[in-house]
């Protein structure tokens, strides 16, 4: 019943996303508001529709009605409740419905706004919204349908597997959904803008802070799924460059490539055409990626099984990029532009520069996820490339981004002179060299990528603090103010250039750590009997034995005990375990770890032997600096948010330009 | 620290400039270092993607060549040895398809742990080369298993009605 309810629903909601599409064109096309206002309506509709459709699979897990076949394939009736709930994105057909939610919620938000000033495109992006939303509604109706039941009641579920169980995994799916979803907004008012022909800045002005809030969504799911590869997988790393994770890394890099030259276009005029083509390849981006991790086109470790809906994916990024691309072409003579770049010293060339690097590593990752295509397409043999291909590409490119971080701040619009540049650099690099040399003999650093590496990021850290010292310390200067007065009052005045440098610090601060990570780690592998030890970096462990207990549900655990070491001194008892769900026999390895703010000292049991051989293979890992990677995360969030925040001063200036648009109707 | 103030030279804007003959060429030198990258890059990194079967019927031309296999792994052969205190070896078989297969491969993977995945009906995905006693040898790194609850049974009910 309760089931059906939600079925019902969700076919509803499909009517009115389709309802929704035909009625905005009709007021688009005739200029009827009436039209345009029912499409309005019909989107305000969904979301309801869908939650009621989400609740009612949420109901289902909960009381275990194994009549569905999702129910059956991702709960079972150990499982505790909150798992039951986020089971809803365990699946395909029930992540596609979430997927819907979250889109619904955005359409519903952005249909309750009065888009004040950029009236005029609400009737076509209505439309483009209804038409996405439709998309997603009909492949959850009619291809990968949620309440489809099985022909039998089995007695249990097979359950949510155990990798999933882990709080980083049950946040990042629907954080990447977010922002994927929460990118259809500036997608929709630039398709619009660009179907009425009304290419200046509107657009962009009026959904800037969407784009924020989809890129800072988008930037937690890739550091939570990280987070939970490093803490789960039992492999020591972070990221693999797996074609699924790739899949979510693209559409990211073109959306921080188009935020940093959309300032170009609000400041000076130009790149809107560049502008516009990379909302358009952001939004591609996000339909593509679903696409390849859902379709089973290419081989990845964590893709779904292959489903019917590929072709129904490919067809509408087929739509999306091709009927973009017309559009563009149909209004190419409205990008033109009388303003260019005045020198290559200046802060727009930086950001051209910038913009060149972000779409370089973008294609040099859509070539390696999709060289198994392209290769079988050229020679007729499928083949793939790994890691190395992706590190050796993209390694210099994220270090020419490192660093244009750190100078392309010192840049000033339309032109700087050399030679002061060349006088703000000087110091820097100075203190730097030597910070590095010091480095080299002391730690001692080896090879010639990571002092490389590490110059860059440190040269950039300290340009980026003095951004914050110089500001600050103007305002002290200026308006007698303290230093915490000055510093605070500087990131609440300016919140979208202080929280951009916050994010280059939190960049740049994870950089530290995956320099640590990529050049120092250490790792070894070896069989212990009760009493003797490994040492690794400057750690000892000593193996104490194993003890084997019942944990909740049907777990059966085995633990290891482990003394830790730092230099002959106890610092900690490790405790990794296998865990064992007895019912579906799935074993599970934990980790344990030592984390400082220095290193991790991380290890996990290989193989245990039995109690009557008192013995057990360990590996552990040493990781120098993985912690950085996780604060620089927390720091590039924090400063997400700063930019994201309302600026009063920007919000006083709206409203004063809203009040002034108004007088002259009221005096007609 | 060098307390430096800066010239915007507004006025400047309409009179020089970077023409685009310029940006065009500095973006194509720029583009022919990325695709130069990418080349040096693929080379050597490249894998032959083959099935079991594939690998069987053409054995000459992938011998010695790094592949990469991506096949369903036979639970009942998976063992791990423990050879000395810091020497494993993790063995199992892959088919194509569990009905009636034609081909199977022995996996070998030296030193490394037994993944929590590695179970029968579990997708293997392995990166290697075929010695030449026809045992593939992964690479460091190189055993991957489908994550496997974020696909689905092709037949749930045939999942569920095994247990």
């Amino acid at each position: 019943m309760i089931a059906d309810i939600g079925q019902i629903s969700l076919l509803i909601a499909f009517g009115a996303a389709a309802y929704a599409a035909i009625a905005s064109l009709v007021g688009a096309v005739q200029n009827r508001p009436a039209a345009t206002a029912s499409a309005r309506n019909a989107i305000l509709v969904i979301f309801p529709l869908v939650a009621v459709s989400s609740a009612a699979i949420i109901y289902s897990l909960l009381a275990g009605d194994f009549s569905l076949q999702y129910v059956a394939n991702v709960s079972s009736l150990g499982m505790p409740t909150y798992l039951k709930v986020t089971a809803l994105w365990g699946g395909q057909a029930g992540s596609l419905l979430f997927w819907n939610l979250l889109l619904a919620v955005f359409l519903f938000a952005a249909m309750l706004r009065q888009w004040r000033g950029e009236e005029h495109l609400i009737p076509l992006v209505i439309f483009v919204l209804a038409v996405t939303q439709g998309f997603f509604l009909l492949v959850s109706n009619f291809l990968e349908n949620p309440f489809t039941r099985l022909p039998f009641i089995p007695a249990d579920g097979q359950g949510l597997n155990p990798l999933l169980r882990h709080p980083g995994m049950i946040i990042h799916p629907p954080m990447l959904y977010l922002g994927f979803v929460s990118l259809t907004i500036p997608y929709a008012f630039a398709m619009a803008s660009l179907i009425k022909g009304d290419v200046d800045d509107g657009w962009i002005r009026i959904t800037r802070r969407w784009t924020l809030v989809g890129w800072l969504f988008l930037s937690l799911g890739l550091i939570l799924g990280g987070r939970w590869a490093y803490d789960v997988l039992g492999w020591g790393g972070y990221w693999a460059w797996d074609p699924v994770e790739n899949a979510s890394f693209m559409p990211w890099l073109a959306a921080t490539a188009f935020l940093h030259s959309v300032m170009i276009q609000e400041k000076r005029g130009m790149f809107r055409l560049w502008n516009m083509g990379l909302i358009i390849l952001t939004f591609c981006l996000m339909i593509y990626g679903t696409f390849i991790v859902r379709s089973g086109v290419i081989t990845s470790v964590h893709s779904f099984a292959q489903s019917p809906i590929g072709p129904y994916f490919f067809g509408f990024l087929c739509l999306v990029f091709f009927g973009s691309l017309v559009l563009i072409i149909l209004r190419l003579d409205q990008f033109k532009s009388s303003h260019h770049i005045s020198s290559f010293l200046s802060r727009e060339a930086a950001f051209l520069f910038n913009n060149y690097i972000f779409l370089s590593i973008l294609v040099a990752t859509f070539i390696g996820t999709t060289f198994p295509i392209l290769s079988e397409l050229v020679t007729g043999e499928k083949m793939n490339v790994g890691e190395p291909y992706y590190e050796k590409v993209n390694g210099p490119l994220f270090a020419a981004l490192l660093l244009l971080m750190g100078v392309a701040p010192l840049t000033m619009w339309y032109r700087s002179s050399a030679q002061r540049l060349q006088m703000s650099l000087r110091w820097p690099a100075l203190v730097t060299t030597i910070f590095i040399a010091v480095l080299y003999f002391v730690i001692p650093l080896h090879g010639w990528g990571s002092p490389l590496g590490l110059w860059i990021i440190t040269f950039s850290t300290i340009l980026t603090l003095l951004e914050f010292g110089k500001g600050t310390h103007a305002r002290m200067k200026g308006k007698g103010e303290s230093v915490w007065v000055a510093f605070s009052s500087l990131m609440a005045r300016n919140r979208r250039r202080y929280g951009g440098y916050w994010i280059h610090l939190g960049v740049l601060v994870m950089a530290f750590g995956i320099i640590g990570v990529e050049f120092y780690q250490q790792q070894t592998q070896i069989r212990l009997a009760t009493g003797q030890s490994l040492s690794l970096g400057r750690y000892t462990m000593t193996f104490n034995g194993m003890r084997e207990y019942a944990g909740a549900d049907d777990l059966l655990i085995t633990e290891a005990n482990l003394s830790l070491y730092d230099n002959g001194r106890l610092v900690k008892t490790l405790t990794p375990r296998n865990e064992l769900y007895t019912r579906t026999r799935q074993p599970m390895t934990i980790p344990d770890l030592r984390a400082t703010i220095g290193e991790d000292f991380y290890v996990l049991i290989v193989n245990w032997e039995g109690f009557s051989a008192n013995a057990a293979t360990f590996r552990a890992y040493f990781n120098p600096l993985i912690n950085w990677v996780w604060a620089g995360g927390f720091i590039f969030i924090i400063g997400t948010l700063i930019a994201a925040w309302p600026d009063p001063v920007d919000e006083k200036v709206k409203a004063a330009a809203q009040i002034s648009a108004l007088q002259p109707a009221a005096g007609d | 620290m060098a307390n430096v103030t800066w010239t915007t030279v507004e006025n400047e804007v309409g009179s020089g400039g970077i023409n685009k003959m310029k940006l065009m060429v500095g973006g194509a030198l720029l583009a022919a270092a990325v695709l130069l990258l990418i080349v040096n890059a693929a080379n050597g990194s490249t894998q032959l993607y083959v099935t079991v079967e594939e690998y069987h019927q053409r054995q000459e031309r992938y011998e010695g060549r790094d592949l990469r296999m991506g096949a369903l792994v036979v639970g009942d052969s998976i063992q791990y040895i423990q050879l000395t205190d810091t020497t494993s070896r993790l063995e199992f078989t892959v088919v194509d398809t569990y009905n009636n297969p034609q081909y199977e491969m022995q996996v070998v993977v030296m030193n490394e742990p037994r993944p929590d995945l590695l179970q029968h009906e579990a997708t293997a995905l392995i990166e290697g080369h075929v010695g030449e006693d026809g045992v593939f040898y992964v690479n460091p790194g190189g055993l991957l298993l489908k994550c496997p609850t974020r696909y689905e049974e092709a037949d749930p009910a045939q999942h569920i009605g095994k247990q």
